[in-house]
């Protein structure tokens, strides 16, 4: 009895070590990817920065403009774009951000206002639609390591939908990468694309336009657009790495507590193994003993 | 008289510093641009960025974008945007470049 039990306990002390191997390999992996992503997120924002400033000054510039993207019209349909991952094993990474969204869903149903679902990343592609949820469209294979492309697909197909009044607003659920320990679920209000509050506007630039004032503006909007789903994804590309690389440690650190006290476990079983067979020679000599 | 220079693209910054002369190719045709010039916004099309500072001469192949001169400053929010080695010819191919992958990745 006391062999079986040993035998089960090494089986199992193996079996986590597999375990373990696999665990330290992925935290390393995410480890290895965390600067590349943050380096990324701190390259692109020179870009979106001076967008905002150049936006700034244009709408400034011309007067209040008014665009398409700009204008805020009562909202019938909301748009909602959830970033989530395609793996998982980045422990509470997806589930935070999708119940975060799931609930403003219910609360906009709830108003009356149906939502219209855009997904990034398997996780949240597979919980609502297993909870029969719409999803008007999904994105898959590009939180690992976005491109502009991605963003530029992904914002394309938001503002088409804006564009074509199948939705009036669109909200993007994300997690923000502050730093490498903390990341803040966060909501972003996408389209119609907020105006900056009235301190902000700078003093009227009078530039001379190549072409158009609107013209200009009409290429920029988009722009903006597709450079902040950009930095969106990167954040959340960051974010990601980051939460598997945490969820991963804590994982390996488990399976080596475990495999400490399996350890014991296993002496133990020995032990009295041992002893028993002691026992029973030294009772089998005692019996030789009496009986001569 | 120099003034500030940056050439950025939505991956990273291309290229910035401090020039005396800068010439682009915008949607309504080739500009050259000298220390205080007056404060502009325009449409980049596809084509080579000279940026002269000093002896020195950069070239840049750029595809879309745009460009603002404001306060002596000079900025390019190109969509796309690569250094390239060699005479304006070589920037062109670079743009060109520049401008079939964009095409490729189905951009407008």
């Amino acid at each position: 009895m006391a062999s079986a039990e040993l035998r089960d306990t090494r089986r199992r002390i193996k079996s986590v070590q597999s375990t373990m191997k696999i665990t330290r390999a992925m935290e390393l992996i995410a480890a290895s990817r965390i600067p590349k992503a943050v380096a990324r997120v701190e390259a692109s924002k020179p870009y979106s920065a001076k967008l905002v400033d150049v936006i700034r000054n244009v709408a400034g510039a011309s007067g209040g403009a008014s665009h398409m993207l700009l204008e805020e019209r009562p909202i019938r349909h909301a748009g909602v774009l959830v970033v989530t991952a395609d793996r998982g094993l980045a422990g509470a990474y997806a589930t935070t951000i999708i119940r975060e969204a799931e609930r403003n869903i219910v609360a906009l149903e709830r108003s009356g206002i149906p939502a219209r679902l855009f997904v990034v990343g398997k996780k949240a592609k597979t919980y609502f639609e297993y909870r029969k949820y719409h999803v008007a469209r999904s994105f898959l294979g590009v939180t690992d390591s976005p491109g502009y492309g991605d963003a530029r697909a992904i914002a394309n197909t938001l503002m088409e939908a804006y564009a074509s009044e199948t939705v009036d607003s669109v909200d993007v659920y994300y997690t923000r990468f502050q730093s490498a320990m903390t990341q803040i679920p966060t909501q972003f209000q996408l389209l119609p694309i907020a105006a900056p509050s009235s301190d902000e506007v700078p003093t009227a630039v009078d530039y001379s336009y190549e072409p158009s004032p609107d013209q200009i503006l009409d290429r920029l909007l988009p722009r903006y657009v597709e450079s902040t789903v950009f930095s969106i994804l990167l954040e959340a590309s960051a974010s990601e790495h980051s939460a598997r690389r945490r969820a991963m440690k804590a994982a390996t650190e488990n399976a080596d507590e475990l495999i400490r006290v399996l350890s014991r476990i296993a002496n133990r079983a020995r032990q009295a193994e041992i002893t028993t067979e002691i026992s029973e020679i030294v009772g089998g000599a005692e019996a030789l003993v009496q009986q001569k | 008289m120099s003034f500030q220079v940056d050439i950025v693209a939505p991956e990273a910054v291309v290229w910035s510093g401090q020039a005396d002369f800068v010439v682009a190719r915008t949607t309504e045709g080739e500009i050259g641009i000298l220390t205080g010039h007056e404060p502009l916004m325009a449409a980049l099309a596809t084509g080579v960025v000279v940026v002269e500072s000093g002896n020195e001469k950069v070239t840049i192949g750029t595809h879309g974008g745009f460009l603002q001169v404001l306060n002596n400053q000079v900025t390019l929010l190109t969509d796309r945007a690569e250094i390239s080695v060699g005479d304006r010819a070589d920037a062109l191919a670079v743009a060109e470049g520049l401008r079939e992958q964009a095409e490729a990745a189905g951009e407008g």
